[in-house]
């Protein structure tokens, strides 16, 4: 119950990471409630991989990971570039939703961006994002067992799951068309935000390998 | 004074103008004394002159019926007038315009109103103020700012952009350069930037507990404080601003001959439209006299106009209440109204109180930072120095 009772202390801070990316993305898409907790759970079970990703590699490497923090910066710094280049495809290559960037139209005719947005994003932030990861990584790492590791951030994730059931709630405002082109925007501004923070921490954790 | 509706709104008759101007000017000699003249003689003709400037320009307003113009005059020296006060202090107290790390450790950053968008997730959740600003007393306290935001807010909306706004003068002046535009067609999606700018600061200021805007995006960096070089990050903000003050604040203004910072970029001013709604004052088009002539369209500086608003006789959200379509339009049927009572009623009364109230509040706010910015050139001429 460790996990989750970290979960739960830390849930208000993950939620605040989380919501920059979903947020924008809910308003920009201008679904339903329903349609909307769909989206959350596509997004929280991405979430889930990432984290059941680094329970294991926790296992794996123990706590040896946190010795080489140089390179755990460079792995987060992709990562962020990453997650900075599904934001700006969403933002700007969906031609499905109205943006103002209405010029690119062709080139946003050729990509076909994938349906898993959420989930991508989810296991994106899952990995990369959430200071209180890092707690959590650090209380599974520490024991050095494999189900133990597991179990303990799967109830992380559950502690932290609650904070987010508010969020689809957004869905109620999707009658207002303007606030889909804020979105898509915001979710621009956001990836532009991630790419320049990951370019940071991979020069970061290229001056630390 | 009568008022006939189906006449564009003129200026009111001498009489009125010097009544009205008595009352302003009582109040105002009362307000920016406080009660007291000054025994410096610099002080003093300082004083004056503010007294003078902002009496005259309420005359021009009362008198001649034209608002922007004369608004636009008064709202740009503000603006021009902060510039040079606050720059002149930052070099009294600090010796430069650069903001070290112990100045913000000691809290002692002046708080400007763009913040407050930002502060108020934070404030909710965590009983925190993300600014390292004085909450009480110092050059520009946080309580005051408040005070003074929530005030504006109630009574004018989002005119506060053009009635209060210590920033908004420079691209208001800016976008009066050149005669015509160069650049004309601008897609009207981009008024949503503000909001999605908005929607950005608050979310990331939440997550964060950090002013994103001030630190990251905020232009009028340039001509106010910021914070000293002394590590790359710093240097990428300093390019990303001083780039944002040239572009939207100067270059773009001049090109577009639309308040560019403001309309399509300013997150505080897409907060202030939603205040719009709860307000008493907002523009209305009088539809039996509108030639359908689209100058107000082409006017506005902010694109608060468009083809539905005029055919629904109203403005859009973002309206800064500024006057510029009342004074364009040839046949007067624009003009300040009240929620909840007719069009065009009594348009001439409802201007006089949206125009008194409003100028009121942009005289006092403005006082000390004229008066300020008088004295720091008197003072230049003088002994050569501003400070």
């Amino acid at each position: 119950m460790k996990g989750f009772f970290l979960g739960l202390s830390n849930g208000a801070t993950c939620v605040a990471y989380c919501t920059p990316v979903l947020i924008p993305y809910m308003l920009g898409e201008g679904k339903n409630i329903a349609r909307n907790y769909i989206a959350l759970t596509q997004f929280l079970l991405g979430r889930l991989a990432g984290y059941l990703v680094f329970a294991f590699i926790a296992w794996l490497i123990n706590l040896s990971i946190l010795d080489r923090l140089g390179s755990k910066g460079f792995l987060i710094g992709v990562l962020y570039i990453v997650f900075s280049c599904l934001l700006m495809i969403y933002a700007f290559f969906r031609t499905d939703v109205p943006c103002a960037a209405q010029s690119i139209d062709r080139i946003a005719r050729k990509i076909k961006v994938p349906l898993l947005i959420p989930t991508l994003a989810g296991l994106l932030s899952g990995i990369a994002l959430c200071p209180p990861f890092l707690l959590a990584m650090t209380g599974a790492a520490a024991e050095g067992n494999l189900s133990y590791s597991l179990f303990f951030f799967f109830m992380f994730f559950i502690g932290t799951s609650i904070f987010f059931i508010p969020i689809p709630f957004v869905g109620a405002l999707r009658r207002i068309q303007a606030l889909q082109i804020i979105g898509k925007m915001a979710s621009g501004i956001v990836g532009l935000y991630y790419l320049y923070a990951g370019i940071i921490a991979v020069i970061e954790g290229v001056r630390g390998i | 004074m009568k008022t006939d509706p189906h006449k564009a709104p003129q200026g009111e008759s001498i009489g009125t103008t010097i009544v009205l101007t008595m009352v302003m000017a009582v109040t105002t000699v009362v307000m920016f004394s406080q009660g007291k003249m000054p025994q410096d003689p610099k002080e003093l003709i300082a004083l004056a002159l503010t007294i003078l400037f902002a009496n005259t320009i309420f005359f021009l307003l009362i008198y001649t019926g034209r608002t922007d113009r004369y608004r636009a005059i008064y709202f740009s020296t503000f603006a021009v007038a902060l510039v040079i006060s606050f720059i002149s202090h930052m070099f009294e107290v600090r010796g430069s315009m650069s903001l070290s790390e112990a100045k913000v450790f000691q809290c002692e950053v002046p708080f400007c109103h763009l913040v407050i968008p930002m502060t108020l997730v934070p404030v909710a959740l965590t009983k925190t103020i993300i600014f390292p600003g004085s909450l009480i007393g110092g050059y520009a306290s946080i309580a005051s700012m408040f005070v003074i935001w929530i005030g504006a807010t109630l009574a004018f909306g989002r005119g506060f952009c053009s009635w209060g706004c210590f920033y908004g003068g420079l691209d208001d002046g800016f976008s009066r350069v050149l005669k015509r535009p160069v650049i004309k067609n601008i897609n009207p999606k981009w008024i949503y930037l503000p909001f999605a700018v908005l929607l950005f600061v608050v979310l990331t200021a939440a997550a964060y507990l950090s002013p994103v805007y001030c630190s990251w995006l905020c232009p009028f960096k340039a001509v106010t404080e910021f914070k000293a070089v002394t590590s790359t990050t710093v240097l990428i903000q300093t390019i990303i601003f001083v780039s944002l003050f040239i572009g939207l604040v100067i270059v773009l203004p001049i090109l577009t001959k639309k308040r560019t910072q403001c309309a399509f970029f300013c997150p505080f001013g897409a907060m202030q439209s939603v205040t719009n709604k709860i307000n008493a004052f907002d523009v209305r088009i009088d539809k039996e006299k509108c030639l359908k002539c689209k100058r107000c369209i082409q006017v506005c500086p902010t694109l608060s106009m468009n083809e539905e608003s005029l055919e629904q006789g109203r403005t859009r959200i973002t309206c800064m209440k500024c006057g510029k379509c009342i004074d364009n339009c040839p046949k007067g049927a624009i003009g300040y109204h009240i929620k909840g009572t007719d069009i065009p009623g009594k348009r001439n009364v409802y201007r006089l109180l949206f125009l008194f109230s409003a100028f009121l509040f942009l005289a006092i706010f403005s006082s000390h930072i004229i008066e300020d910015g008088i004295m720091r050139i008197l003072k230049l001429i003088t002994t050569g120095s501003m400070i």
